[in-house]
């Protein structure tokens, strides 16, 4: 056997190759043998039913959790509708109390400034339009409403206030309804325009298509509470 | 006799540490390399014993017969032919045929050790 000294090296690196091609052999065959196309009938077919199972439950949670996102959902859209008819609805209440801007077809009564005007007439004016079914009259840009008060001033009693303004002349009032009725109104026999001709006052009356009217300031409530039936 | 198991050891070793990646259906064609280079390597030690060792020999059998396994399995995949079966049993074979000659020789030497030492034993009595 040491006849032959030079075998030592050949075989050594003969038998390191060897090692190596073994340990990747080896490691090449277990990855083979985890991969789907080596795995066993039976073994594939209990992977197939497990996945099978999981994918009814999956779908079955699915149904359920659409069924929740539907009830969620309209739940969503009810209370949505609910808070825009109540908005519609507060929208509505503001403007017929006069807190909103409003506009509209209507007509203008103009008072100029020589007229010996006294509140009183205002006061048969703004009563006759709500009796011609005004919608919302304004004195110079005062909103008039339910709680506006039309009086002389305090000092020398010679200047008219709306809602504690001083009225400057000449003196537009603006009414928004319908024009024809308004007119009408005003011009019965024996109505305001007559009264006011005996003192010589000729207020000029324009038929418009559209007329702005600002909103009233809210008033200030302290002692009433509103009273809900049950 | 220890140089072809420190050889496997350092070359088992250096398998584990490079972990080269072989794509999974190369493993059939890989399994019959290793079988040519297992053939290979105990032929080398086979001639050892034979005193017929030859270092060119033993190396191109050992590369070309891996090569050529690799290629004839794969070549007979390809044909409809399953040459893979004929090198398992070629190689598989000579496998055995080669571990049977150097276990006889391994024994061989063995009774020699022992009947110099009883020869020897003898004489000093």
């Amino acid at each position: 056997m040491n006849k032959l000294q030079n075998w030592k090296i050949p075989v050594f690196i003969t038998f390191i190759l060897l090692g190596v091609l073994i340990t990747v052999q080896f490691r090449t065959q277990q990855t083979y043998l985890r991969e789907l196309s080596q795995q066993s009938t039976d073994d594939l077919l209990q992977m197939l039913s497990r996945n099978d199972e999981e994918i009814t439950k999956l779908e079955q949670e699915l149904i359920v959790l659409d069924q929740k996102l539907r009830a969620v959902s309209t739940d969503v859209s009810t209370g949505e509708n609910l808070t825009k008819e109540l908005q519609q609805d507060i929208l509505k209440q503001k403007t017929a109390i006069g807190l909103m801007p409003v506009k509209g077809p209507g007509i203008t009564i103009t008072i100029g400034a020589d007229s010996p005007i006294m509140y009183l007439d205002l006061i048969d004016i703004i009563n006759e339009l709500w009796n011609a079914q005004a919608e919302a009259i304004a004195i110079n840009e005062h909103r008039v409403t339910s709680w506006s008060k039309i009086h002389w001033s305090g000092e020398n009693n010679m200047a008219v206030t709306v809602n504690g303004n001083k009225i400057t002349f000449p003196c537009v009032i603006t009414a928004i309804g319908d024009p024809n009725k308004l007119e009408e109104g005003l011009r019965l026999m024996g109505g305001v325009l007559d009264d006011l001709a005996i003192y010589n006052i000729y207020p000029v009356i324009n038929k418009e298509e559209s007329l702005e009217i600002p909103a009233a300031e809210i008033p200030n409530i302290r002692h009433m509470k509103p009273k809900i039936e049950s | 006799m220890w140089v072809p198991f420190l050889g496997l050891l350092v070359g088992l070793l250096i398998g584990t540490a490079l972990n080269i990646p072989i794509p999974g259906v190369w493993a059939k064609y890989l399994s019959i390399a290793v079988l040519a280079a297992l053939d290979s390597a105990f032929g080398g030690i086979k001639s050892i014993f034979e005193e017929r060792f030859n270092a060119a020999i033993l190396l191109t059998g050992f590369f070309s017969n891996t090569l050529m396994a690799a290629l004839l399995a794969y070549l007979g995949d390809q044909l409809g032919v399953d040459l893979y079966l004929a090198a398992v049993i070629a190689f598989g074979v000579r496998l055995f045929q080669n571990l049977a000659i150097i276990r006889r020789e391994l024994l061989n030497i063995w009774v020699e050790k022992r009947r110099l030492k009883k020869r020897k034993r003898d004489n000093s009595e």
